[in-house]
């Protein structure tokens, strides 16, 4: 956690169903351009984490901040003006859509206005930013293909590059590896690595493939029941004992 | 031959035989053609709102008949036609705008019960506010159009301009379609959760689907108003929302030309059925409601994505993995 406010503060968020803290008190900021890991074993609040700061769920107390305007509770649409991306920890893509639609339609609202759109070319001026990234995901293949008719990896591929199509400033990533075939995960880590460099924006990464997440992330975050249990550089979060313990149990 | 233009050629001379056919049709089929394109004009409408927006609707008969009675009395009141067209339509899209709110609420059945009951209001006053639509008498004598002095009043020439407005309705939406608008509008039906983390605006959409649903039923209920010169509540009781909707979903919903084989399917050929002269299908004018009803079970069964789906079953192209 760095002390000094940051690009993205998170500030004593808490959660509660009832009884049930599902994040309790969870604390961290996120600097520009910076990759920062959540590690956690299952139910340890992480989605939960996310899906507070991303509007999908109004945390019961706690703040959060993105360069230093207070975005507590605001819904997804406002947060998405604002430069914020996100992926599920389910595949979330638009079926029915071409690859190339899908990535079209995933920046298409943030050029002009509303009745503007009706106006503009089909393919809203973004047509060769998608074939970039279509290139860059290696989708081409596919790219005229509806993305329903896809396997579970490629299709995983399309949601993130939907995330990062509109070059957002912070994009909050749920379980990238899952259900990626273990051949395509270096490839992933290093497009991200990539995108990171060339659109510079901050990433927050959920995500159970300790290999993955420990060459990813310079900062490493472990919840557990809902609080953090540790953070700091990787190497030294994964020789945690508590984090061991939390991971193996005694 | 790129798809593209072998499409373009196939429509137009689907459109050349439509105006040949009629040209040489009795009076009644001519009529009959007219009402299948009138009742196009609300199902292509449909189709965006079900289709291409993902939003259930069960009233599409409500704005149909919100246009003809908006028709019925501007017509009466010497509004010209051309003018009539934007009021109704106008009109649909606003009360459409309305509608469109219990769909950020509610989903599926349970909007479509939402829209079924506002059928059944807008069939209430209908029927009940005789003051203005005449109650079950209806209202009588609605004009055909004349326009800079060309009368639209013969069967033939009303189906002609009645042809026109369909395929000027249809190539706005085609546009609308390929517009950024039409790709937001499939993402809303896709997954509305993921569309609005990417900034579609859902609110807008929804109620946009159902405004622009609404107004193009509310074209069609003009033209139907001038087609039937009276008009009563009865053909905007709720049934016929489920008529259109069957119409969207035989043909493939989602699919521009699906209202078209729909229509065609749910409203011309019961009807060509019914009232054939031709000895072998004589005996379809006692059985085409049990006919008709077991097709419909099967398509269902068989073609959910409806009669233009049937193309992508035999396609099978496995997708490169």
């Amino acid at each position: 956690m760095t002390a000094t406010p940051g690009f993205l503060d998170v500030r004593d968020v808490r959660k509660a169903y009832g009884a049930i803290k599902a994040v309790d008190g969870v604390s961290f900021s996120v600097g520009p351009g910076e990759i920062v890991g959540v590690i956690g074993p299952n139910g340890s609040g992480k989605t939960t984490l996310f899906n507070s700061i991303l509007g999908q769920i109004r945390p019961t107390s706690g703040s959060v901040e993105l360069c230093g305007e207070d975005i507590t509770g605001m819904s997804p649409l406002e947060l998405a003006r604002r430069g914020v991306g996100r992926t599920f920890q389910t595949l979330q893509v638009f079926g029915g859509l071409s690859v190339r639609d899908n990535l079209i339609a995933a920046a298409q609202e943030f050029k002009g206005t509303l009745p503007g759109r009706l106006f503009a070319k089909p393919d809203a001026g973004l047509g060769h930013h998608a074939d970039e990234m279509i290139e860059l995901f290696r989708l081409k293949h596919v790219a005229h293909l509806p993305a329903g008719r896809l396997s579970y990896g490629q299709q995983k591929l399309i949601d993130i590059a939907m995330a990062f199509m509109p070059a957002p400033r912070l994009v909050l990533l749920d379980e990238p590896c899952a259900g990626v075939n273990p051949s395509l995960v270096d490839q992933l880590r290093e497009l991200l690595v990539q995108l990171n460099r060339t659109q510079g924006g901050s990433f927050v990464v959920i995500e159970h493939n300790m290999d993955f997440i420990m060459k990813l992330c310079p900062h490493v975050i472990c919840m557990v029941e809902g609080k953090v249990l540790a953070e700091g550089k990787p190497a030294a979060v994964q020789a945690n004992p508590a984090v061991l313990e939390a991971y193996l149990g005694n | 031959m790129s798809a593209g233009l072998r499409r373009t050629v196939l429509l137009v001379a689907g459109l050349a035989a439509l105006v040949a056919v009629a040209a040489f049709a009795k009076r009644s089929e001519v009529y009959l053609l007219t009402l299948t394109l009138v009742y196009l004009m609300a199902t292509f409408g449909l189709n965006l709102t079900v289709g291409y927006a993902g939003q259930m609707s069960l009233g599409q008969a409500a704005f149909f008949g919100i246009g003809a009675y908006v028709a019925a009395i501007a017509l009466k009141a010497g509004i010209p036609f051309l003018a009539v067209l934007p009021i109704a339509g106008i009109a649909c899209f606003v009360v459409g705008l309305a509608l469109g709110f219990p769909a950020l609420r509610v989903q599926h059945h349970y909007l479509a019960f939402a829209t079924l009951g506002f059928n059944v209001l807008v069939f209430l006053v209908m029927r009940n506010e005789e003051k203005l639509t005449g109650g079950t008498f209806g209202i009588s004598s609605i004009p055909r159009p004349t326009i800079l002095g060309v009368s639209f009043e013969g069967h033939l020439a009303y189906f002609y301009f009645t042809l026109a407005g369909l395929v000027a309705l249809a190539a706005a939406l085609w546009w609308l379609l390929r517009s950024p608008w039409g790709r937001a509008f499939a993402a809303l039906r896709d997954n509305p959760i993921r569309a609005e983390s990417l900034g579609v605006n859902i609110t807008a959409y929804t109620l946009l689907a159902f405004a622009i649903g609404a107004a193009c039923a509310g074209v069609g209920g003009v033209y139907y108003a001038s087609l039937v010169e009276f008009i009563e509540p009865g053909p905007f009781h709720f049934s016929t929302s489920l008529m259109m909707l069957l119409a969207v979903i035989v043909g493939g919903s989602g699919r521009f030309f699906g209202p078209v084989v729909g229509t065609i399917v749910i409203i011309l050929l019961p009807e060509v059925l019914r009232s054939s002269s031709i000895e072998s299908l004589k005996f379809m004018q006692k059985w085409y409601l049990v006919f008709f009803g077991l097709a419909v079970v099967a398509l269902m069964i068989w073609l959910p994505g409806g009669i233009l789906s049937i193309a992508d079953r035999f396609r099978k192209r496995e997708a490169p993995r």
